[in-house]
């Protein structure tokens, strides 16, 4: 079956990082973030709300496959632990992994639960955020 | 000021529109069609557009910074997205104080739809300056 060949394929994944990517807090990014939330808090001028890491690196990384499962993807949930702040001009790596993946059969059909975690690190090597997610696809 | 458990945060209301949410898809850099395309989102089971969860946690997390200022830092913040959310109705985002341990404050922090339905609910820990 199709559906259960996607499901052990992400299970075959579980805890194995992917590629890091890489990229610099800009103070323009930032701003268009916070314009976007339509939060006018000046601190956003020098650093990062607390839900912006999201935009710096993909949240479902490498989750493409998954869409053969279902129609759509729901977003279940997000958590954020935070360590350091992040300030304009910081350099960020994040790295993500799956970290469990399982089916929930509900009302409208199945669910395919798929969770993530990415770690954030800066340019001094010290782990600013991690992130825990829950993606749906129904 | 002190923080005391049952202490409410100032209600956050807002009024996304079809335009915000293509802002906010183009600065998270999440294009998900059902975000901005109405037949797409239909076509997916969805009544129409729905609020990027992720935006929804944006408000919560204005809600909280606003709240806290500098009197201290946020720790954690965890979000559920319990049901959809369309554009052109009001989003509350309201807030209280559950638990105070030293410096270490815990809050509750939800989302309203315009029926008044909790359709974001979540946590956050602060910890606050000495």
């Amino acid at each position: 079956m199709v559906a259960n060949s996607v499901v052990e394929r992400l299970r075959a994944r579980i805890g194995v990082a992917a590629p890091s990517t890489e990229a610099t807090v800009e103070a323009g990014h930032v701003k268009r973030f916070a314009e976007a939330i339509g939060d006018a808090n000046p601190r956003w001028t020098t650093e990062a709300p607390p839900t912006f890491l999201v935009a710096l690196a993909p949240v479902s990384l490498h989750l493409a496959e998954a869409e053969e499962y279902g129609k759509g993807w729901l977003n279940g949930g997000n958590r954020f632990e935070y360590f350091e702040p992040v300030k304009v001009g910081d350099r960020i790596t994040a790295t993500g992994r799956v970290a469990e993946v399982y089916e929930k059969t509900g009302s409208s059909g199945s669910l395919l639960f798929i969770i993530f975690e990415t770690d954030y690190v800066n340019q001094d090597g010290r782990t600013v955020a991690k992130l825990r997610g829950t993606m749906i696809r129904r | 000021m002190s923080v005391k458990v049952g202490d409410e945060l100032a209600d956050l209301v807002k009024h996304p529109t079809t335009r915000q949410l293509v802002q906010y898809a183009g600065a998270q850099g999440d294009f998900y069609e059902i975000h901005y395309d109405q037949a797409f989102a239909q076509g997916v089971g969805l009544p129409g557009v729905i609020l990027h969860g992720l935006l929804k946690a944006g408000f919560l997390g204005q809600l909280v910074t606003d709240w806290l200022g500098d009197r201290g830092t946020l720790k954690t913040f965890e979000v559920s997205y319990r049901g959809i959310d369309q554009p052109g109705r009001p989003y509350r985002c309201r807030g209280r104080v559950t638990k105070v341990d030293g410096d270490q404050v815990e809050l509750e922090v939800w989302g309203e739809d315009s029926a008044g339905s909790r359709t974001t609910v979540g946590t956050a820990t602060v910890e606050m300056k000495g």
